[in-house]
């Protein structure tokens, strides 16, 4: 069966493990457990007529101490960035990760998410500053789980083109 | 090996056709199959790992990362020698620790970031208010000065002034609280212009002495002669300390006398020293005072009022200027309230004298005034009813660019907030129209509100309530002196006017002639025919040159009829009929 590495990056605290478990197992925690290194899952989806098994490597979130260890990228497809719109901060950091990924990887598909869009009454980020990159962007809660699987099964696609 | 097995560790040793062999037996957490298939993660180490084996450049170890896969978590460690092994680590415990100490940073600095948000959430609240405050404020503030300018019997009078000093008051309890709001969010800059100390003092105790003087108290101020007075710093947050520590030693002093004294502490430092002979501060509570909402005793907020924020104001002001505050004090006798700031030395003239020379006169201008609100047009009106300005109204910021392209103006005052096209938006169209000067009129204090007006194109940000001292000084400082004095005559007088004036030009030379043959009595019928009819005509200056001139010739006073002779002549050279 076809295998595809998928990378979740991110500021920490935007919720890629949430999303990732949403996905992967239907749940939701409302705590919030700070990834250490990296956490692996994997599912398998159909894309169309094919069979494919998403390894999803989510990878700790960048603070101010410590930054993407970009060997952990290394046989990635595709990735994820993810900003939590109730922080600008964090949109400006999935930017700039964007930026790095594409400098070591050249250009593989990705897509922006913006995680916490049940409290979408709380966000920051306004959709012109993400609407002027032309990036494919998609609205997400992993706690209610708006958007979540058509995310993942939308970059899945592009991944199996 | 059954030390490492018993720790915790798979240990494999990587054969010379690059498998991996396992040594001693298997770990129960061990997954089953091929080492990379049950460790996805070994994919990204192994790389860095075969690299290390091959040149470990004096290392015995190299650590991955933890990585966590179905529930538990692991890490790899290559070990370098004659033999390579690799060992996988159950790294419950270590994962443990590492996720604690990582978590609480984490958790600390999105606590942080919330409340970085509340703060400037509050702040932004708080700008807000004050903008909702002083809207109304300049309307009542406004109101009063023009009512105190009215014929007011005495008790009238005293009710106007009693109501002007309870407004003052309240102003400066709003400033108090959007300066500590500014202070709390780090939004205080200081200006770094140059000044001169002995006008920043004389001005402060000015203020100060009004109420010191009610109260019966003397006030004095000395400046020691080694103290350099031309500075460089911020002299209005300088004066700020200073009123705000000559107002507390008025509001706790009953009987005596205020003092302030200046000397020179080492270079670049200036030791400012208020004191009183007032009730005093005790001993326990002489820190604490510079806190915020803080009083030396609850109570006297009942009895003295205040916000308690001057002092926490002041404190920070001296923190920014690179000195301290404290105090002195003995129950009964008094307080010394100390600050020290450094200021650098300035050159020349202080640019706060040049500006205090300017002179406050109306002028007569033709004026595009865009405000939503009757009350405001009605105080500006007021203000400027003497200049003989001719002001046009409109009441949104499309009307106000419509209007501007019909004529031309001296100055353009235009308020923030307005239906349809608010000010900003209708200043830069102006802007792109001509170099007219706007002064945008608005509610908002914040440093912000300023840089937003000027980024607008705005000449000058006035704001509210504005007095109208600040809108004189500013036409004053802003609008070009023209020549031209627009007067708008109504249509069925225009036929009439041009002779008129002719009229009064030729007044001029009679005038001249009269006052030579010391015929007062000529000049007194010319300036009764003037004072009766230059208003009627739309002249209202005429009007006011003819009374003075029918004054003055009766008191035989031949230097004011010279000065009122120029007067009309320079009027009417200047006057120019719409």
């Amino acid at each position: 069966m076809l295998k595809k590495k998928i990378c979740m990056v991110g500021q920490f605290g935007v919720g890629k493990t949430s999303l990732v478990r949403r996905f992967v197992d239907s749940i939701f925690d409302e705590r919030y457990l700070t990834t250490i290194g990296v956490k692996i899952d994997r599912k398998d989806v159909t894309v169309g007529s094919e069979s494919v098994t998403l390894m999803l490597w989510d990878l700790a979130g960048e603070d101010d101490l410590a930054q993407l260890n970009a060997s952990h990228l290394r046989g990635a497809s595709g990735y994820i960035l993810v900003a939590d719109g109730c922080r600008a901060a964090s949109l400006a950091k999935a930017v700039e990760l964007q930026q790095r990924i594409a400098g070591q990887l050249g250009s593989l598909p990705f897509v922006l998410v913006l995680n916490k869009v049940d409290l979408r009454d709380r966000w920051e980020i306004k959709d012109a500053a993400v609407a002027e990159r032309g990036w494919p962007v998609f609205e997400t809660s992993a706690k209610a789980g708006t958007g979540v699987e058509e995310m993942f099964l939308a970059l899945a696609g592009k991944l199996v083109e | 090996m059954n030390l490492l097995s018993a720790l915790g560790y798979a240990v494999f040793e990587r054969t010379a056709d690059g498998s991996f062999q396992l040594h001693g037996a298997v770990p129960d957490w061990l997954p089953a199959g091929q080492l990379q298939d049950a460790f996805p993660f070994l994919e990204v180490f192994l790389p860095d790992a075969e690299e290390f084996w091959a040149n470990p450049s004096g290392r015995a170890t190299l650590y991955s990362d933890l990585w966590a896969q179905d529930g538990r978590h692991f890490g790899a460690i290559a070990i370098a020698g004659e033999q390579k092994f690799l060992l996988i680590e159950c790294a419950e415990r270590r994962f443990q620790q590492a996720q604690s100490f990582v978590q609480y940073a984490h958790e600390a600095s999105l606590a942080r970031e919330q409340i970085v948000k509340l703060t400037e959430a509050k702040t932004e609240f708080l700008a807000r208010m004050s903008h909702e405050i002083r809207t109304p404020m300049n309307s009542l503030l406004g109101m009063v000065e023009l009512l105190s300018e009215t014929p007011l019997n005495e008790e009238q009078r005293k009710y106007v002034r009693m109501f002007q000093r309870a407004g003052d008051n309240l102003l400066n309890v709003i400033n108090d609280i959007l300066d500590f709001s500014k202070v709390e969010a780090g939004q205080i800059e200081l200006e770094n212009i140059e000044f001169d100390l002995a006008e920043v003092l004389e001005e402060a105790i000015e203020i100060a002495a009004v109420r010191a003087r009610a109260k019966g108290l003397e006030i004095s101020s000395r400046i020691q002669p080694a103290v350099p007075t031309n500075l460089i710093g911020d002299p209005g947050r300088l004066r700020q300390i200073l009123l705000n520590l000559l107002g507390n030693a008025t509001k706790f002093t009953e009987h005596g006398e205020l003092s302030v004294l200046v000397e020179k502490q080492e270079e670049g430092t200036l030791h400012f020293a208020v004191s009183d002979t007032g009730i005093g501060i005790p001993a326990d509570r002489l820190s604490t005072i510079f806190d915020s909402f803080s009083q030396a005793d609850a109570s006297t907020t009942r009895k003295y009022g205040g916000t308690g924020l001057g002092l926490a104001i002041s404190k920070r002001f001296a923190e920014l200027m690179g000195g301290k505050i404290w105090a002195e004090s003995t129950i009964g006798s008094g307080t010394t309230m100390h600050f020290t700031a450094r200021f650098l030395l300035g050159e020349g003239t202080s640019k706060l004298v040049q500006e205090a020379a300017v002179p406050l006169n109306a002028r007569a201008l033709r004026i595009l005034l865009a405000d939503d609100s009757e009350e405001n047009r009605f105080l500006i009106r007021g203000y400027l009813k003497d200049s003989g300005s001719i002001i046009d109204e409109v009441e949104n910021g499309a009307q106000a660019v419509e209007q501007f392209k019909q004529r031309s103006y001296d100055v353009v005052l235009m308020d923030a907030e307005m239906p349809v096209l608010d000010g900003y938006s209708a200043t830069r169209e102006i802007r792109a129209l001509g170099a007219t000067p706007v002064f945008l009129l608005t509610a908002h204090a914040f440093r912000e509100a300023r840089q937003r007006s000027l980024e607008a194109g705005c000449t000058e940000h006035l704001t509210k309530p504005i007095k109208k001292a600040a809108l004189l000084a500013a036409i004053n400082k802003f609008v070009p002196i023209s020549d031209r004095i627009h007067v708008a005559v109504e249509d069925w007088l225009k036929p009439v006017v041009g002779g008129y004036l002719e009229k009064r030009r030729g007044d001029i030379t009679k005038l001249h002639d009269a006052l030579d043959r010391c015929d007062f009595e000529a000049i007194r019928t010319l300036g009764h025919q003037m004072s009766g009819t230059g208003g009627g005509y739309g002249f209202e200056p005429i009007t006011k040159i003819g009374s003075a001139l029918e004054e003055a010739a009766l008191a035989g006073d031949s230097a004011r009829i010279r000065a009122s002779i120029e007067d009309l002549d320079h009027y009417l050279s200047a006057v120019q009929v719409e």
